[in-house]
């Protein structure tokens, strides 16, 4: 199904960030990447969602996705962790790789608990604190004796420990949004995930919530590699080190965040950036 | 006030005492079936009603005590096959065949079995299970209760688990669970509440059927001797002794009735204690 290498640049105009040297930053001092796109295509039943994505996620860094809505920045992050797969009728075309291997190769479970993923509205499970952070390490076998310390290193490294420390055995559902979506960050952290997606972390959250979140994925990404989608457009340049640009299903531009904000290559970037549409 | 606000008011206030006088006609039935049966039944309650074997017509005393028994012991094992069964069928038809055809086969005849009436699974009751061992037994009424338990069962908890968000679902998966292990630990503890309910409400229908015990368990004068008994049950007991000729017969089966619903509200009061408590989903 992958597409021949050949025929990439010719018939679309998106730039390619592996093949392009002009828009890698700082070529000497790059981090390497950890996660790839190469030629998806992805269809929900015969409709094309995504169109000849490439792009590259490098470690450490945080990858800002931005655009319309329906423009697909979701649906392409929704790939990432293959969770898209559990919708009916959907197809994916082209490679995902994660360190240099192919996700659809690797079993789903694994890549899932790899490529960690936070939603756009706080989805504690209907159980305690506790019981919500060591869900994930107990399915995947990590707990041996030490549920105690991973749940209070989880909950200290998505900054809310102190927090909910005298009431970890009280319901998930008791906590503010804000908080539930820190929780919801502290499970996927307790899994000690290569990379964390989030899916418009911030959509239901309010101002000062938003700022608590976007300070810990500074901290956090010392630890793994994120890729947030996002709608505001203050965010990516706030958070993010690259950004990549999606319009109608493909990716339009991506860059260092400074170049796509103050010096985009292409139209419809500089477009949606000054606000003339989207 | 134009014409048109005051019809408006007119059939707003029209429609809201309509519903309101319904209501209340739905809770004054219920209450008169209550206080009739209380009327009547209250008399013949004493403790040999509830421990004794029952008398012929005109004695003193006796008791319903193998009827109370044997509906406890048919209902309890029609839940053993039952609620499994219809279980895990709707979680089937909720969770792994969604859209496929065997799922809507599966949940058409669900449907349908839902609406066969209850005499008609007693015949059928009789006919494959009554019929091949050639008497008349507890394990058969058992048999036949299940057959309306399980489509009960099949239906709500395929219904619940729907409710559960599916940002939930995705959270478990998103972690690394595989789908069973998230159906297992997340989507039907978060739907427990309900797919009890459901269950509950299933039992407390089962324990009124007279119909499908008539030609299957049919009924014992004696305590019954085991599950290839046949035994007494409280519906088919009221049965008998409201279309007996005697006066004193007649109160003793307001009498169970008043047992029968006594017993169905306090296993719907106990659940409703037990279900309250613990954390609950949001409905989103």
């Amino acid at each position: 199904m992958s597409p021949s290498p050949k025929l990439q640049s010719t018939e679309t105009s998106i730039p390619n960030p592996m093949a392009s040297p002009t828009t890698t930053p700082a070529a000497s001092a790059a981090p390497k990447a950890k996660m790839l796109a190469e030629h998806v295509n992805f269809f929900y039943g015969s409709f094309q969602a995504l169109h000849d994505i490439n792009i590259e996620f490098r470690e450490n860094q945080v990858t800002a996705l931005i655009g319309p809505s329906g423009c697909g920045k979701s649906t392409f992050l929704r790939n990432l962790n293959r969770i898209n797969e559990t919708l009916r009728g959907t197809r994916l075309e082209g490679k995902i790789l994660l360190d240099g291997a192919d996700i659809m190769a690797e079993d789903v479970t694994t890549i899932r608990r790899r490529v960690g993923m936070v939603f756009q509205r706080p989805n504690p499970f209907p159980k305690s604190i506790f019981e919500n952070i060591i869900y994930g390490p107990k399915i995947n076998g990590m707990v041996k004796g030490n549920a105690a310390e991973i749940v209070e290193a989880s909950l200290r490294r998505a900054a809310l420990w102190d927090e909910v420390k005298d009431k970890l055995h009280e319901s998930a559902y008791a906590l503010s949004g804000g908080q539930q979506q820190r929780l919801c960050i502290a499970r996927g952290l307790a899994v000690n995930p290569d990379v964390l997606l989030l899916d418009e972390p911030c959509s239901a959250l309010d101002p000062i919530a938003t700022a608590k979140i976007e300070d810990l994925l500074f901290t956090l990404k010392e630890q793994c590699t994120i890729v947030i989608v996002t709608h505001s457009m203050q965010q990516a340049a706030r958070v993010a080190d690259q950004t990549g640009f999606f319009l109608l299903g493909k990716l339009i531009e991506f860059d260092k965040t400074d170049v796509i904000f103050k010096n985009p290559a292409k139209r419809e970037t500089e477009d949606y950036i000054t606000g003339r549409f989207g | 006030m134009t014409a048109r606000n005051i019809r408006r008011t007119v059939v707003n206030n029209v429609m809201l005492s309509l519903t309101g006088v319904f209501a209340f006609l739905t809770v004054t039935i219920l209450v008169l079936i209550l206080g009739y049966l209380v009327y009547n039944g209250v008399t013949s309650l004493n403790l040999a009603f509830f421990t004794k074997l029952p008398l012929g017509p005109g004695q003193a005393g006796g008791g319903i005590a193998n009827a109370i028994v044997g509906s406890v012991m048919v209902v309890a094992f029609a839940s053993l096959f039952g609620i499994p069964i219809g279980f895990l069928s709707g979680v089937y038809l909720a969770e792994f065949g969604a859209g496929t055809k065997f799922a809507y086969v599966v949940r058409y005849t669900a449907d349908l079995l839902n609406g066969v009436p209850s005499i008609v699974i007693g015949i059928f009751a009789w006919t494959v299970v009554v019929k091949p061992m050639h008497h008349y037994s507890a394990l058969a009424g058992s048999i036949a209760l299940s057959l309306m338990l399980i489509p009960i069962t099949a239906r709500s908890t395929e219904q619940f688990l729907l409710e559960v968000p599916r940002a939930m679902r995705e959270g478990a998966l998103a972690l690394g669970a595989s789908k069973w292990k998230s159906i297992a630990t997340v989507i039907v503890p978060a739907a427990r509440k309900g797919i009890l309910t459901g269950m509950i409400l299933g039992v407390a229908r089962i324990s009124g059927e007279s119909a499908p015990l008539l030609f299957t368990a049919l009924g014992n004068q004696y305590w019954c001797r085991g599950l290839m008994d046949q035994t007494s049950t409280l519906p088919v007991m009221i049965y008998k002794l409201a279309t007996s000729p005697y006066d004193d017969w007649h109160q003793q089966a307001w009498a169970a009735g008043l047992i029968l619903l006594g017993l169905v509200l306090i296993a719907n009061i106990t659940a409703r204690v037990f279900l309250t408590r613990g954390a609950s989903a949001p409905k989103s």
